[in-house]
């Protein structure tokens, strides 16, 4: 790929990034209408594993880590796993510690995550 | 002697090497290596022929310059696999697919995690593949992996779009309706 196209692509997720953190600083979703719906919870009336993500970021901006937890537990979790995942394949990461790209991102590590979505997806509309 | 490839450390095939012609190359004890009859790339300090290059000494070799006459002249060894010489392991997408599918629930887009969770699947057929000695299956399961990984990337930044245009219209709507003051205290 042309390296200017690269940087400009880079700039525009970063645009991007920073903006929706700061829509996501400045307004709850909890009173705001602006944010997206989830399709599931509107047809189903179940909440999908995501649902409260976008309340957790915005109480996780505003370093309220309990409350984040209790909108959506998971996602919470999964946060540094998601940082591990892109430092590992996009900064550089893999090169030094190959070990523990095979042990969180190997194929059986694949199949925890989605036992645990599943399970979390269960789980959260039961109790 | 056997003439060499090796792994650069760009990930980059490069060949053939006489034993006494890698030692102008960088070739570090962890670089991988391979030659005709062996199966898989090797380390290099794994080789018993080039162990001299990590020893120091390297005398021993300097008398047999009987260089072997390849069958192929190309850049490509003939190999016991056909057409494709074993590579290094294709690009398996699994840590893509991982993020695809678990990403797409924070912008309630939970239907792109279908998309990584077929990721996974072919991200996973790339390692075991590789390791059967399957190399076609394992390079054709590699790219299956990253053409869903990048219609979900697609289908991603459609969505986002999709949502930043609403919230503008939203905005310019209530906001000449109700001024925006008042959005910003309800």
């Amino acid at each position: 790929m042309n390296r200017s196209i690269k940087i400009g692509i880079i700039a525009a997720t970063n645009i991007l990034l920073v903006t929706a953190f700061i829509f996501f600083f400045l307004f709850d979703p909890d009173t705001h209408s602006l944010f997206p719906k989830c399709p599931f919870l509107l047809a189903t009336g179940f909440e999908c594993p995501g649902c409260g993500s976008q309340r957790a970021i915005h109480h996780l901006l505003h370093l309220n880590i309990m409350g984040a937890l209790k909108q959506n537990t998971f996602m919470v979790l999964a946060l540094p796993y998601i940082f591990l995942g892109i430092y590992l394949e996009y900064l550089g990461g893999k090169r030094r510690f190959p070990r523990l790209e095979k042990i969180f991102f190997g194929r059986w590590s694949a199949v925890v995550v989605l036992s645990v979505i599943v399970a979390f997806w269960i789980g959260r509309n039961l109790f | 002697m056997n003439r060499y490839f090796y792994i650069d450390a760009e990930g980059k095939q490069k060949g053939t090497f006489s034993p006494d012609e890698l030692r102008q190359e960088i070739v570090k004890p962890e670089t991988l290596v391979w030659t005709q009859g062996m199966e898989q790339w090797k380390r290099a300090d794994e080789v018993a022929e080039l162990s001299f290059l990590f020893s120091g000494s390297a005398v021993a070799h300097e008398t047999e310059q009987s260089v072997e006459v390849l069958q192929s002249q190309s850049n490509r060894p003939a190999t016991p696999y056909g057409s494709h010489p074993p590579q290094p392991m294709p690009k398996t997408w699994l840590v893509e697919s991982i993020l695809v599918t678990i990403l797409p629930f924070i912008l309630c887009s939970s239907f792109l995690s279908l998309l990584g969770i077929i990721g996974i699947v072919y991200a996973s057929q790339v390692e075991s593949f590789f390791n059967r000695g399957d190399y076609a299956a394992s390079a054709e399961a590699s790219r299956s992996a990253a053409k869903w990984i990048k219609i979900a990337l697609w289908i991603a930044i459609g969505w986002v779009l999709l949502i930043v245009i609403t919230i503008i219209l939203l905005f310019v709507f209530v906001g000449s309706v109700a001024g925006i003051g008042e959005l910003l205290n309800t």
